[in-house]
Order: structure tokens, then C-alpha cells, then sequence
């Protein structure tokens, strides 16, 4: 997509507005498809933000020089699962 | 007072000895400092070397080398106290005039003022903990400074990318935060800090951790929320939270910061300081990020409600379309037309009526003109007038009903593209086009009537010139019967005495018959 990418609320947000102006029936029917699309199009994009982020766990540490790196980090198991 | 204090502990026997000497020696002279030697000499032995005291602090004064120096004193009595700058470091709170304490130390001489003082190890306040006053003065401190001040809470972020987290890396509090994260929320990226959350270096590493991260987590490395805190423990574990330099850190955090420290019962100043308190690491993670599955049904919702609106208006549209098909200008396109054709129908008939009435009257006249033409000799002209006005007849009803048949014909091509095209612009077209036809056909049919007039009137003035009295002028004359008019065309008619009347050109003379013969007589 051409456009800038939008963050998770401002997706929020111009999905409610969407909903609201097909609602009040004050645009076009051609229009109100348009934006039905545009819609269903930032949906697709939510669930791919939400479902496709990097499930990582880092560790930070500290080099000599004072700056910060990360360094892969094991996902401390919860107590009750199977080693 | 000094002879009440020092009165008290004095050892009989010490004073017994020391009665003695001066009985011994009456006029031996001593030097101060000998006095207060022998002072000294006497307490030091007196006095346990170490003593609990009881008193309320005043006069404090902590002097520039970090000594600290104040009196204690009760209703009745009061006593010189020094902190060596060492203790005084170890102090977690502030000494303040006033203020109920339980000192330890021991009673020395100060040979140099001559004075003795209580040198103070250690200072408790009395009633509360060290710790809970000092708690108590920080959390007074940095209240007065600001630091608490809900305008300085900054919000958390709805929807956080990635989250740090300052603790311990080996504690339970750790495994649960990122259990919770994981299970509510696993598109959020998690940095782990470690750092010690108890023992001396604590408070400084976690005050450090946070700094750091706020300095070197930016641009696509922004971390968007941060939890700092640990698993639940007694005040003493919990102490770094409670440290200034941790509560300033939080404070100057530009990254908003949920502190999660210990259980319920405690409050800490790192709570106090933080954006948002929770009061377990868990309730952090739970604080720090929503629920994924929510926020997937809250866009499975959203979609529904765009489908439905969507599906509203078309369905709001399909009804106005319905409604307006449902009218008669589209149900019936025809009816226009009829309607039309029937007018059309009409001005036809009245038109054939009119014609038929025009046509009936010429006749009419012309049959009155026939007996009197019929009495003159040369028929062929009225027949062949008559003729003439037959054939115009009969060519104007051709003529008229070849356009009648066209109109009707147009019509019907027209009916067609109306009920196929757009019929009101059609039918009006067409009214319009019938008008047009019905007033030419109009004009042709008067035309026509004109012509066929003219042509009566000529034969009318040819007839005129052929009747009989262009015959009297040429010197005949027309004999009648006196009685009933009927003109003499044979003598077999005429008897003697018949009265006739002769017309002339120019007159009449009435004469009897005398003698009348037939014909052959006169030939």
C-alpha cells in the first residue's frame, strides 16, 4: 500500500469513522462502497499487525562503551509447563 | 544539673577513693585537666560502654563534615550527643528536632570542653522503624517537591509495540510478566532489563536501567512503556523502590512507567512516583497491554457493522427504486400514448365529420342549382362539373385517408419507441408532432375545399352563361302557361283561350291563344 502505514489506533479510529458516515447515509451509494472497501481493507491490516508482529523476548544489556544491545532472551517457562 | 547526672552512676566506692586523696593531700594543688582526667577516669569506669538512651532530639545540627550534633533530653534533664560521620551515613532517615529516639553509644568525656557527651552508634526512632520514618520523611520530601502530582502521570499506551521491563531476570515476578504478556497480547516485543532489586547496589542499578533505556531505546528501538518492579517481600526487601534515586528516575522517565512492587499491603515510593501503581507484576502486565483476542472481535464487529451499513443503504435504494418503478409512468408508458391516440382519434372523426358536412351542403347546393340547370340544353357542363367535384371528393378521401393511415402508422412507430425508450420526452414529441400534422392536415383539407369551391363557382358562372336567358338575349323568348308557369314546349299543351305569358329579354306580354296547330302546320 502507497499509503503511510497507520498505527493500530489510528486504524481504530478511521475504521469508526468509516462505519459511522456509511451509516448516516449521507454519501453515495458508489461512495459508501468505496469506503466500505477502505474498511475492510484496514480490518485486513489490524489482524496482520496484531498477528504478525515478532514474538521476541530480548534481554538488554549494557556494553562497555555504555550503549545498550540486545541479546535473545529463553522465555522463562511458566511453572507448570513440561520441560 | 551536671551534679544530678553525674551523681547518679557515681560508684560510692570511687568517691570514697577519691574523698580520701583530697583528706590525704588538703593542700595539693590540681590542674584542670587533672580534674577532668580524674572525670573522665571515674565515668569510664562508672558507665557500661554501651547504653540505650531515651529522649527527644533538639538542637540538631549536622555539621559540613558530616557530623551530626544534638541534645537529647527528657522533663527533667538533657545530654550532649555527637554521630560520627561513618553512622551518620548508615542513617535511612533524617533526624529532626523533636523527634522521639533510642540511641546507642557510650558516655565519654570531651576533655577538651571538659564536657562529657553521649557518642551515638546508632539512632532509631522510637514507636516506628528506621525504615518506615524514613519511608515516611521521602515520601513527605518528594510530595513537597512535586514528584507525586497527578499532572505529572503520563497515560499508557493503548496498543504498545514493545515494553521494557527492569527486574530481576531470575525471579518468579519475570516468568509471570511475560506468561501474562504472552498469553494476553503476543505481538508485543518484551526487553528485559536485569538488574539486582535488592542489596546495596540495587536502588542505584535500577535508577541506572531506567535512565539508560529512556537515553538508548529511540527511534525504531522506542520502547512504548516500561514496567519496573519486583516479587513481594519485607520492607527491608523492597527498600530500593523506596530510594530516591529511583523515585527521581521514574520521575525524569519521558517513557511511561507502571510500577508493580511487592503485594497489596505495601505502598512504595516508586509506586507513588510511577505513571500507573499495580500491585502485582502481573497486574503490571495485565495494565500494560490489552487483550488481542478482544481487540480481533473488536475489528470482527467493526467489519460486521460496515457490512451491515453497506447492506442498509442498498437495500434502502433497492426500496426507493422499487417504489418508483412502481409508478405510472414507468408500470403503464403506454397509458400517455392512449391517451394521445385517443385525442387523435378524436380530431380525426370531427375532422371527417366536418369534411362530410362541407361535402353534404356543396351537394346540397348543387342539387338545387340541378333542375334549374337540368332546364337548360347543354348538360355536360353541370355533369362534367359534377364529375369534377366527384373526383375532388373522392381524391381528398384518398388523399386524406392515405394520411391518416401514415399518421396512424407513425403513430404506432412512435407508441414503439416510446415503449422502449424514454416515454414522456417520446409522447411529448409526438403530442407535439400530431399537432403539428392535425394543422396541416387542417390546412390541406381547407385547401382543398377552396379549389373545389372556385371550381363550383366558375361552372356556377359557366352554367349561367349557357341558361336561357343568354338565349332570350340572342332574340328568342320562353312561353309559359299563365297558370302554374310551366313553360309551353309543345302547341298539344295549348288549347284556344289558353292565356300564356311570353318572356322576352327584357320583359313579358301576356296573349290569349286563338288558333293553335301542330308543328307540321308550320313547316
Amino acid at each position: 500500500m502507497a499509503k503511510p502505514k497507520l498505527s493500530f489506533e489510528e486504524a481504530l479510529t478511521n475504521l469508526e469513522a468509516l462505519a459511522s458516515q456509511i451509516e448516516q447515509g449521507q454519501i453515495g451509494l458508489e461512495e459508501s462502497i468505496t469506503k466500505y472497501e477502505e474498511g475492510m481493507g484496514l480490518i485486513k491490516q489490524c489482524r496482520k499487525m496484531l498477528t504478525d508482529a515478532e514474538h521476541k523476548i530480548q534481554k538488554l544489556h549494557e556494553r562497555a562503551d555504555g550503549t545498550l544491545e540486545t541479546r535473545p532472551m529463553k522465555n522463562p517457562a511458566p511453572k507448570d509447563a513440561a520441560p | 544539673m551536671h551534679a544530678l547526672v553525674s551523681r547518679k552512676p557515681f560508684n560510692p566506692e570511687h568517691v570514697k577513693i577519691h574523698k580520701e586523696t583530697a583528706a590525704r593531700d588538703k593542700n595539693r594543688m590540681v590542674t584542670v585537666s587533672q580534674v577532668t582526667t580524674l572525670v573522665r577516669r571515674a565515668l569510664e569506669d562508672a558507665i557500661p560502654t554501651t547504653l540505650h538512651v531515651v529522649g527527644e532530639i533538639s538542637n540538631f545540627k549536622r555539621h559540613s563534615s558530616g557530623h551530626l550534633y544534638f541534645t537529647l533530653k527528657d522533663e527533667r534533664s538533657e545530654l550532649s550527643c555527637v554521630t560520627w560521620r561513618s553512622d551518620a551515613a548508615k542513617l535511612k532517615f533524617q533526624p529532626s528536632d523533636g523527634l522521639e529516639v533510642v540511641v546507642t553509644g557510650r558516655v565519654e568525656v570531651f576533655e577538651r570542653a571538659g564536657r562529657y557527651q553521649l557518642y551515638v552508634r546508632r539512632l532509631e526512632p522510637r514507636g516506628v522503624g528506621a525504615l518506615e520514618l524514613a519511608f515516611r520523611q521521602l515520601q513527605e520530601k518528594l510530595a513537597e517537591a512535586g514528584l507525586f502530582d497527578e499532572h505529572h502521570k503520563k497515560p499508557l499506551p493503548v496498543f504498545p509495540k514493545r515494553l521494557a521491563i527492569v527486574t530481576s531476570p531470575t525471579s518468579a515476578a519475570i516468568a509471570d510478566m511475560i506468561d501474562t504478556l504472552r498469553r494476553r497480547y503476543p505481538c508485543v516485543q518484551i526487553l528485559v532489563y536485569p538488574v539486582r532489586v535488592q542489596g546495596e547496589t540495587a536502588s542505584r542499578e535500577i535508577a541506572h536501567a531506567i535512565t539508560k533505556i529512556n537515553a538508548q531505546c529511540t527511534g525504531a528501538n522506542a520502547v512504548d512503556v516500561m514496567i519496573v518492579g519486583r516479587g513481594g517481600g519485607s520492607l527491608e526487601d523492597l527498600w530500593a523502590f523506596n530510594e530516591e534515586i529511583v523515585a527521581r528516575a521514574i520521575f525524569a522517565s519521558e517513557i511511561p512507567i507502571i510500577s508493580a512492587v511487592g503485594h497489596e499491603v505495601d505502598v512504595s515510593i516508586a509506586d507513588l512516583v510511577a505513571d500507573v501503581r499495580a500491585a502485582t507484576p502481573t497486574a503490571a502486565a495485565e495494565l500494560a497491554v490489552p487483550v488481542l483476542d478482544d481487540l480481533l472481535a473488536t475489528l470482527g464487529a467493526l467489519g460486521a457493522r460496515l457490512h451491515r451499513a453497506v447492506t442498509t443503504r442498498a437495500d434502502v435504494l433497492t426500496v426507493r427504486m422499487k417504489s418508483l418503478l412502481a409508478r405510472t409512468a414507468f408500470r403503464e408508458p403506454l397509458r400517455l400514448v392512449h391517451r394521445n391516440e385517443q385525442t387523435l382519434d378524436e380530431l380525426s372523426h370531427r375532422m371527417y365529420r366536418r369534411l362530410a358536412e362541407r361535402i353534404a351542403r356543396n351537394r346540397h347546393h348543387l342539387e338545387n342549382m340541378v333542375p334549374a340547370i337540368e332546364q337548360i340544353a347543354p348538360h355536360r357542363y353541370l355533369l362534367q362539373t359534377s364529375a369534377a367535384v366527384h373526383d375532388a371528393q373522392h381524391r381528398l378521401r384518398l388523399a386524406m385517408s392515405e394520411q391518416m393511415r401514415r399518421n396512424e402508422r407513425r403513430l404506432g412507430d412512435a407508441s414503439d419507441r416510446i415503449a422502449r425508450g424514454s416515454p414522456r420526452h417520446t409522447v411529448e414529441t409526438l403530442t407535439e408532432r400530431l399537432d403539428r400534422i392535425t394543422r396541416a392536415l387542417d390546412a390541406s383539407v381547407r385547401h382543398r375545399m377552396a379549389l373545389v369551391q372556385s371550381r363550383l363557382n366558375a361552372g356556377e358562372s359557366k352554367l349561367a352563361a349557357v341558361s336561357h336567358k343568354g338565349v332570350l338575349a340572342r332574340g328568342f323568348s320562353v312561353t309559359r302557361l299563365k297558370k302554374g308557369r310551366t313553360v309551353v314546349r309543345s302547341v298539344a299543351k295549348l288549347r284556344d283561350g289558353t292565356r300564356i305569358v311570353t318572356e322576352t329579354a327584357d320583359g313579358a306580354f301576356e296573349s290569349q291563344v286563338v288558333n293553335h296547330q301542330q308543328m307540321e302546320l308550320f313547316e
